[in-house]
């Protein structure tokens, strides 16, 4: 190989390099974009009451207009409540999913629970909603917090099932055969040995099913009544004549609020493996 | 969740039966059991409603229980049939479009970070926190006119005048893309990260340019993460309902809008849960396709 | 869904439904797990809940109500018609006191047997504008009593238009003008679109047939290729110029004149639609005492001024547009304009046998503009 042609390979590596940060940055510009905008038109004056494009004027009286606004707030706390519960139950369910469908003894079982989270992640949120609110409506069970939740785990606990079994996937079967073979119970070695192991994975989950419940319409759509409401359902019924902005400023503070609980949680995380490093050198 | 994984989920390999006990195995089938049951009753029984309504007949708001095909017929009629293949082309395209743009992201971050590479993905998943409905009403203005997606393409000379992006199909898929990009990204990105770099090394070794490399190595063994992130973005797109109202103009019907606005519009619940059907069918029907795709691949990086 | 006043029969009995999905105990057992959140059918005072439209009453209102009664009324909401019917039949429709439907769907709610009969002794319809009441949706007003109202109209450029549009026929020869044609929206109403067909045709939207609706969606299919949007209406995108001719409703034509006042503002002949959003009250809403108790508050003359300010149609009272103070900019507009004439105005009655049509025929005029 000729010495022109290597740097010209060189050339066109760094070339290719920066090409591929660019367009990363480019990504992250256009995702962050509309929430930049977002939180910018949270204090827009607007146009009677209703959000514009153009910038009117700047005000910052959308806050306490959002918070004035009963439905709303309420909406917030319900959507809030319902990820809340929805997240803890999929980390639960979607955890032993996860772990089953890696390590169940029967290939049958195996396959079944592979197909039946297969169908989870094809069926579309309209058909989930109307078949619960037409099951619901046959067997006359009032609708409430509870049947919303439970009309929202099943898609929450296939993404989490989905990504705790990824990382079942990489562990060591011979680490917990040796628990076992020492005596452990299959509980033990469940607690002991396995959990830890996945555990990053099954709070990366519960954060993903957490975000889905939080954003979740169609579904929720056809399962609020009059004590449970939820943001996005507001939300989508304010377009037909226009939002206002102080839906903006609503969103706004549950985003900056989210953030700031995730940077708490991984703080906490951080400061617990330290902690526990520290420990184990003593 | 850089960890979600791409390989079929019934190629696993067998358990070999070592953790026999009695005692064992009542836990298996807990861990099991549980899970099944509760998707039984709140997910595949509300289903099975849907199947035994498609075959009913309408009363305005509610359904007289009967074995008739007729809803069936209408669902699959010229007008339905036609937009049933429009939205699968739609789906498709905004999927590949999204694949397109989130390989080299997925790429950069597998290969070109490091130290930040968690910083890298956080970045991606941020978005993810805010409400889904107020990004998209925000990416809405920001692409009006006098908006701000206007200002910027005026200042770089990419386009003069007024921008009349608002209410097309681009309008669509760009909201398309912004929607799904993250979903995308993340399966590309693991499976890319577990392609051993010794193997990419003997490509080079072996006097393959980059490009060979990546076309005849990279991007095979990069399957299983494209049929992922395909399933993961194709299907919902399928249902997708509000980008199309607020970006697209509400025009040009997709299937998503004709199901509901059958259940919410017309009250002809025996007519949607038709179309459903048929809907879970063809989804069920791709998805085979793409698992039989993946097959070979399965084992990738295990 | 269950129709509840028929008798289970032609459906599946409850109890075999229940036995099949052994759903009742785990639902139960898991609303015992979350206390306070199945409290709809809680009976008693110390609670309004309101289904409606969101930001649809002045929250001045709101509190000045919750400091007289001590009850905060509790709001929920929807978005569109046909969300409401679908959830008031059905078990998610159990606990409201209050409901806002248009007038479009009182008569199938009343029908469904979803509304209680109102007792007029309790309310003071006397001071309501007569305009208003006694319409062919619900005649004697036995199940609603007006909130507001508002028209189709049309909101306009009278320079890309090139003239006045005064009737629907107007409308559609602007709309194939260059400057016209690709830069109009239409309502996503099907009733709303092909109805300003059948009014040039000089049929009745509430009578036509099927075959009458088909042939009129002919003309709207023809015509969708010209037409941008069926979405929501922004009032920036008139202002702007993006959107030039659009159906719309008297406030946000009136936001839109609000930011760009070389706009106009009319109501096509020769018919056009009035719609009324109604107050009315579910039967076996729990709180009926206090449902009353809000209405009659709410109907006070000075309370539907506020209204009136605060949501940009006006309120039902009589005498409303002699109140309303100039510092409120281009007031006319929230009645309409100034020569309104009621004669000319109808409103649409959903009829289960034509509404799967009109419905149907929007689906592919949306689809014709795609």
């Amino acid at each position: 190989m000729s010495i022109s042609t290597a740097s010209r390979g060189q050339w066109g590596q760094r070339a290719t390099d920066w090409g591929l940060f660019l367009w990363y940055v480019a990504a992250i510009v256009f995702l962050f974009g509309p929430i930049f905008a977002a939180l910018v038109y949270s204090f827009n004056l607007g146009v009677v009451n209703k959000q514009t494009a153009t910038i009117t004027g700047w005000t910052l009286k959308w806050y306490p207009a959002a918070w004035n606004d009963l439905s709303l707030r309420r909406a917030v706390q319900t959507s809030l409540v319902l990820a809340f519960w929805s997240a803890l139950i999929s980390i639960i369910i979607g955890s032993a999913l996860g772990y089953a469908l890696v390590r169940h003894p029967s290939q049958i079982a195996r396959k079944v629970l592979a197909g039946l989270t297969y169908v989870l992640l094809i069926v579309p949120e309209t058909v989930i909603g109307v078949s619960l609110l037409l099951a619901y409506a046959v067997t006359r069970i009032p609708l409430g917090m509870a049947t919303l939740v439970a009309g929202i785990t099943p898609m929450a606990i296939a993404v989490v099932a989905l990504i705790v079994r990824a990382r079942v996937l990489t562990l060591d079967r011979r680490v917990e055969e040796a628990a076992a073979d020492l005596g452990s119970s299959r509980l033990k070695t469940l607690w002991f040995i396995i959990l830890p192991q996945i555990a990053p994975a099954v709070a990366a989950g519960g954060i993903m099913a957490y975000t889905f419940s939080f954003d979740n319409l169609v579904v929720s759509a056809f399962l609020t009544t009059p004590q449970v409401n939820t943001l996005p359902v507001y939300l989508y019924g304010s377009l037909q004549y226009g939002p206002s902005p102080a839906v903006y400023a609503a969103a706004a503070v549950v985003f900056v609020f989210t953030l700031l609980m995730l940077g708490i949680a991984a703080l906490l995380y951080r400061l617990a493996r330290r902690s526990g490093a520290a420990m184990t050198i003593a | 969740m850089s960890t979600l994984t791409s390989v079929p989920l019934d190629v696993i390999k067998p358990a070999r039966g070592r953790l026999g006990a009695p005692s064992a195995r009542l836990v298996d089938h807990l861990l099991a059991g549980i899970p099944t049951l509760w998707l039984a009753l709140f997910f595949l029984a509300p289903l099975g409603f849907t199947v035994v309504f498609s075959f009913g007949r309408n009363i305005f708001g509610g359904v007289e229980l009967a074995f008739t095909l007729d809803n069936y017929r209408t669902a699959l009629s010229g007008f339905y049939g036609a937009t049933f293949i429009r939205t699968i082309i739609f789906a498709a395209s905004a999927s590949a479009l999204c694949l397109a743009v989130a390989y080299p992201v997925a790429y950069f971050i597998a290969r070109h970070t490091s130290r930040h590479r968690v910083l890298a993905i956080v970045l991606i998943l941020i978005p993810y926190f805010s409400s889904f409905l107020i990004r998209v009403m925000s990416l809405h203005m920001l692409m009006s006119r006098d908006g701000f997606a206007e200002a910027v393409l005026n200042v770089l000379n990419l386009h003069s005048g007024p921008l009349d992006v608002l209410d097309t199909q681009t309008a669509v898929f760009i909201g398309m893309v912004y929607a799904y990009l993250p979903i995308a990204i993340v399966p590309l990105y693991v499976v890319l990260d577990r392609i051993p770099r010794p193997l990419l090394e003997a490509s080079r070794d072996l006097g393959a340019s980059r490009l060979e490399t990546f076309l005849f190595v990279t991007l095979p063994m990069s399957r299983p993460g494209i049929a992922t992130a395909v399933l993961l973005t194709a299907v919902p797109m399928l249902g997708e309902m509000v980008i199309p109202k607020l970006l697209g103009g509400s025009r040009g019907v997709l299937m998503g809008q004709a199901l509901s606005s059958q259940y919410l519009q017309s009250q002809n619940y025996p007519l949607g849960s038709a179309m459903a059907v048929l809907i879970l069918l063809a989804i069920a029907v791709i998805v085979a396709g793409l698992a039989r795709l993946t097959k070979g691949f399965a084992e990738v990086g295990q | 869904m269950v129709d509840r006043s028929s008798p289970p029969k032609s459906l599946l009995s409850r109890r075999t439904m229940l036995g099949l999905l052994g759903a009742a105990p785990a639902t139960a057992a898991l609303s015992a797990a979350f206390p306070g959140s199945l409290r709809a059918n809680a009976a008693g005072t110390g609670q309004l809940n309101i289904y409606s439209w969101p930001d649809y009453f002045s929250a001045d209102n709101l509190a000045t109500y919750a400091k007289k009664s001590g009850v905060t009324p509790n709001i929920t909401t929807y978005d569109s018609n046909e969300t409401l019917f679908a959830k008031l039949n059905s078990p998610a429709g159990a606990g409201f006191d209050i409901v806002i439907p248009s007038s479009s769907w009182i008569k199938q709610l009343a029908d469904k047997g979803l509304l209680a009969e109102l007792d007029h002794t309790r309310l003071n319809l006397a001071s309501l504008d007569q305009d208003l009441l006694d319409r062919d949706y619900d005649r004697g007003n036995k199940y609603s009593i007006p909130k507001d109202w508002g028209l189709l109209g049309v909101v306009y450029d009278p320079e890309a238009t090139g003239g006045e549009i005064k009737t629907w026929e107007d409308f559609f020869k602007a709309g194939e003008r260059p400057e016209v044609s690709g830069k109009i929206r239409l309502s996503d109403s099907g009733w709303e679109t092909i109805g300003t067909e059948l009014w040039l045709q000089g049929k009745d939207w509430n009578t036509a047939t099927v075959e009458e609706i088909k042939a009129a969606g002919e003309r709207l299919k023809s015509f969708a290729k010209h037409v941008k949007s069926f979405s929501g209406l922004d009032p920036n995108a008139v202002a702007n110029g993006s959107i030039v001719m659009a159906q719309t409703n008297q406030g946000t034509a009136r936001a839109a004149i609000g930011l760009n006042p070389k706009l106009k503002w009319s109501v096509p002949g020769p018919f056009s639609e009035l719609w009324v959003d109604n107050y009315a009250i579910p039967k076996n809403a729990p709180n009926v005492d206090q449902a009353y108790d809000f209405l009659s508050f709410m109907l006070q003359p000075d309370v539907q001024l506020a209204e009136t300010k605060y949501v940009g149609f006006p309120a039902a009272v009589a005498g409303l547009r002699e109140k309303i103070g100039a510092d409120t900019p281009n007031a006319d507009l929230i009645f309409g304009g100034k020569d309104l004439d009621f004669k000319k105005l109808t409103s649409f009655v959903v009829n289960p046998e034509t509404i799967g049509t009109y419905l149907q025929v929007q689906t592919e005029i949306q689809a014709a503009a795609g």
